[in-house]
């Protein structure tokens, strides 16, 4: 069983990118465009990692990862958040949920990859 | 990187691209709207990180500069200017022919090239004296380079982790490290160590009680390495890491080499017992000590900023896009196209119910018959985009067409809520544009001629859509002066495409603007007044099996209607019987059906036209025109359609009443076939061909007209100058 992987940005791109290196490294990935979509895709089904962006339209990054702390079958899930240099006060409140891996924008595809193997077994 | 990924940003970026060309004329109205520049912002940032993780560096660069004029709008150190609108508009273009030329391999020309650098100098001149003066965007983090310490033997390193209790609720897994740290080498042993661990049913299962003793053998790994490992859980754990022997005399010759305050200061601390040996060096390798200066300029400028965001607390951002779902538009036509063959598939099931005359198989295939035609309107909606986009893309080329000649133009949007088929959004920007140019060009006065005339010196252009019985009508709407109708009619006899000694109505005449090569402008100016254009416009229209039709008032001006279907998928089609062959006739464009017998006794019926009530009604005779001999015995009904503001009767052999079309294209070889606009597939199976109503109407007016002026009888005819 591969893992699965839940993206949320709201660059259809970026997810494509994302997505295509780790269905190539054998996880199974779900998108989302923002932190609304994302709970929606939070249905009982098993998630093994999250992988959001801050700024979002809609719902915002730290935003949805507040509830998905208060979600039971979620709240112990990793998550990594995407972020730029300039949003250090975002980052703050993200650590301050719990979040620890941050990853910052622009990063290379292996990048996530290596971000991903360090929080997940394979 | 794969295509369709990059193909997916070209289409993400031009969308960011055009909400920042919005956001910008928007913010030229309303300078002090915070939202508008945080959105601009939130565009430009996502283009850049986007691109950045292609490895677009150009596009990145550009939009870097962008990103930090947008930070200092927002921090208001730089003021909105109309320079500085036209500048950013500039910059933004220039952006999108960068991400074309990343994505599509395009090269940009010198001409365009040297624009956008000098845009990006102005910029960057713009940004001097703020705090976002900052000249390259930060690169992906590369992979600091080490002098590593290179071994033949595998060396041990012995690792303490100590995780803190709230590791698990923080999503982190310390055996998911482990995993990984075995990439660096080979991971001898692991010693749990549970001296923090309660008794069983005192323990809380979400906390982490556990510290591990890790036995790293590598050849290679260094200290910075090891570290990376855990950069995730740095904060979650306490990790000591002793280093493998032949390590410590490398550090101590490091300290050794150090500048002789340090070294006596470290000296000073290790011998007083303030400091390990171990913390000596990691402080030193981590050049934490230089580090420490630093200390206080970071917290004060940490503070500033805290302080900043409580004064000016982000305001809560609209809720855009919630509930809503991007499908890829090859889906959605591949569900269309389903749902096209289920509509043939019910009819072909609906006629096999009905022959067998089995009421209780009628009652269910009615139910089922509405059900599909639910799941058809339904699916034809989900293909439905509101035309406001299109609309207000026009802001700026009105801004800048009305610019480049001098006048003051004012662009009033209305309906941009009516929704319409992606396909017809997609092809009715060309021909709108064509439109709006041309009443700008021509239409709208200048300024100081239109003070002359007593009309206000401010032009005014509007764009309008609204549904109307069916379809939907865009109007392009201009105070400007009209046509000239008595120029369009000289210049229309000149050129053979009108008789003089004829009555002609208005419509007739204006209608001459759209044949092909006709103008009857003075001077041609490079928008418009070629004479190329108005023909094409009407043509696209048409492909859209749409009309367009003119209403002018001389001196006041023009409205221009675009008659639009509402899809181009699935109609509701009137079955009409010729011969043995059966037709379809669009239903929107059916106004009624006369039985013709009683007419033809009525002595009201002329070669190829009929007194309806008291008007004259042109008509075609579908069998002669489709060659197509009529059935016994049948009686002859006429079907009056309209378009375009024209009617006129089609003749057929029985009407066979209302029918789900579903639209098939018809092939290469037909396309220049007249009279006839698709076809589609009935429920028995057979084919019918579906009538190209504005073309047939076309033909029955001008028959009619050469028949008024008494040039005989066409009809015969027809069915060869159709083909």
């Amino acid at each position: 069983m591969s893992k699965n992987i839940l993206i949320v940005d709201d660059s259809m791109s970026l997810r494509q990118v994302v997505s295509i290196a780790l269905t190539g490294a054998g996880y199974n990935v779900i998108e989302a465009g923002d932190g609304n979509e994302a709970l929606t895709k939070l249905n009982g089904d098993k998630i093994h990692l999250i992988v959001s962006d801050v700024n979002m339209p809609g719902m915002d990054g730290i935003t949805f990862v507040s509830h998905v702390k208060q979600d039971a079958n979620y709240k112990f899930t990793p998550i990594i958040m995407l972020t730029t240099e300039s949003q250090q006060e975002m980052i703050q409140k993200g650590k301050e949920l719990g979040v620890k891996a941050w990853l910052v924008k622009p990063f290379k595809p292996e990048q996530m990859l290596d971000a991903v193997s360090k929080l997940i077994l394979p | 990187m794969s295509d369709r990924a990059k193909n997916t940003f070209l289409m993400e970026s031009r969308e960011l691209l055009d909400n920042m060309e919005t956001a910008l004329l928007n913010l030229e109205s309303d300078p002090e709207d915070k939202d508008i520049i945080n959105d601009m912002f939130r565009s430009a940032h996502t283009i850049k990180g986007t691109a950045g993780i292609f490895g677009f560096d150009d596009v990145e660069a550009y939009t870097h500069v962008l990103e930090n004029l947008m930070e200092a709008l927002r921090a208001r150190q730089v003021k909105v200017t109309p320079d500085l609108i036209a500048l950013l508009l500039s910059a933004k273009d220039y952006l999108g022919l960068l991400v074309e030329e990343a994505v599509l391999e395009t090269t940009i020309d010198d001409d365009h090239r040297q624009q956008g650098e000098y845009v990006l100098g102005e910029l960057t001149s713009y940004l001097e004296d703020t705090d976002f003066a900052s000249a390259e965007p930060p690169k992906p983090a590369e992979t600091k380079q080490e002098t590593k310490i290179e071994t033949t033997e595998m060396v041990e390193w012995k690792l303490e982790l100590h995780f803190k209790e709230e590791v698990f609720r923080n999503g982190l897994d310390p055996r998911s490290f482990f995993h990984y740290l075995a990439k660096l080498g080979e991971i001898k042993k692991i010693e749990i160590e549970t001296s923090r661990m309660p008794r069983l049913e005192m323990a809380d299962p979400e906390v982490c009680y556990l510290s591990f003793l890790v036995i790293l053998k590598s050849k290679s790994a260094t200290r910075a390495e090891i570290e990376r490992v855990f950069e995730f859980v740095k904060e979650d754990c306490e990790i000591v890491m002793v280093p493998p022997v032949t390590h410590i005399w490398d550090y101590v010759k490091g300290i050794e080499k150090l500048p002789a305050e340090i070294y006596e200061l470290s000296d000073a601390l290790l011998s007083n017992g303030n400091l390990s040996l171990e913390e000596m060096m990691e402080l030193i390798e981590d050049k934490k000590v230089e580090k420490t200066h630093t200390i206080p300029e970071a917290k004060i400028a940490t503070q500033k900023i805290k302080e900043e965001k409580e004064n000016n607390p982000t305001k809560i951002r609209k809720a855009v896009g919630l509930n809503q779902l991007k499908v890829d538009a090859d889906k959605l036509d591949v569900l269309i196209n389903l749902v096209g063959e289920l509509v043939i598939a019910g009819a072909t099931t609906n006629l096999m119910a009905q022959n067998s005359g089995d009421s209780k198989l009628l009652e269910s295939i009615s139910s089922m018959s509405r059900l599909v035609e639910e799941i058809r309107d339904s699916a034809l909606r989900l293909r439905m985009v509101q035309i406001g986009e299109t609309f207000s893309r026009f802001q700026r080329v009105v801004r800048d067409l009305s610019r480049e000649l001098n006048k003051d133009i004012e662009l009033t949007l209305s309906g941009g809520e009516t929704e319409l088929d992606k396909t017809m959004i997609e092809k009715i920007g060309d021909p709108l544009m064509h439109l709006v140019r041309n009443a700008i060009d021509h239409g709208i006065e200048q300024e100081d001629e239109r003070i002359k005339i007593g009309k206000s010196s401010k032009g005014s252009l509007k764009l309008n859509a609204f549904h109307d019985s069916g379809s939907i009508v865009i109007q392009v709407i201009d105070d400007g002066k009209g046509l000239d109708r008595d120029k369009i009619f000289q210049r229309a006899v000149k050129r053979g495409l009108l008789d003089p000694n004829q009555e002609w109505t208005d419509s007739e005449i204006y209608r001459m603007i759209f044949e092909p090569g006709f103008s009857t402008a003075e001077k041609i100016t490079n928008l418009s007044g070629r004479g190329v254009g108005m023909d094409v416009v009407k043509k696209n229209i048409e492909s859209l099996r749409g009309t367009v039709d003119i209403d002018t008032n001389k001196g006041t001006g023009t409205i221009i209607n675009i008659r639009l279907p509402l899809t181009l998928a699935i109609i509701d089609g009137f079955l009409v019987e010729v011969g043995e062959s059966t037709y379809v006739i669009p239903l929107d464009m059916v106004v009624e059906c006369i039985e013709l017998s009683e007419l033809e006794f009525g002595a009201t019926v002329h070669n190829n036209y009929i007194n309806l009530r008291g008007k004259v009604l042109p008509f075609l005779k579908l069998g002669d025109l489709f060659g197509s001999p009529p059935k016994e015995g049948a009686r002859e009904n006429i079907v009056v359609v309209q378009t375009g503001g024209q009617a006129a009767g089609l003749v057929v052999d029985n009407l066979l009443g209302e029918f789900q079309t579903v639209i098939k294209p018809l092939g290469k070889v037909f396309e220049n076939l007249k009279g006839v606009s698709g076809s589609t597939i009935l429920g028995s199976g057979e084919v019918a061909v579906i009538l190209d109503v504005p073309g047939l109407v076309h033909k029955a007016v001008h028959e009619h007209g050469a028949v008024s002026v008494g040039r005989g009888d066409h009809s015969a005819g027809l069915s060869s100058t159709l083909h």
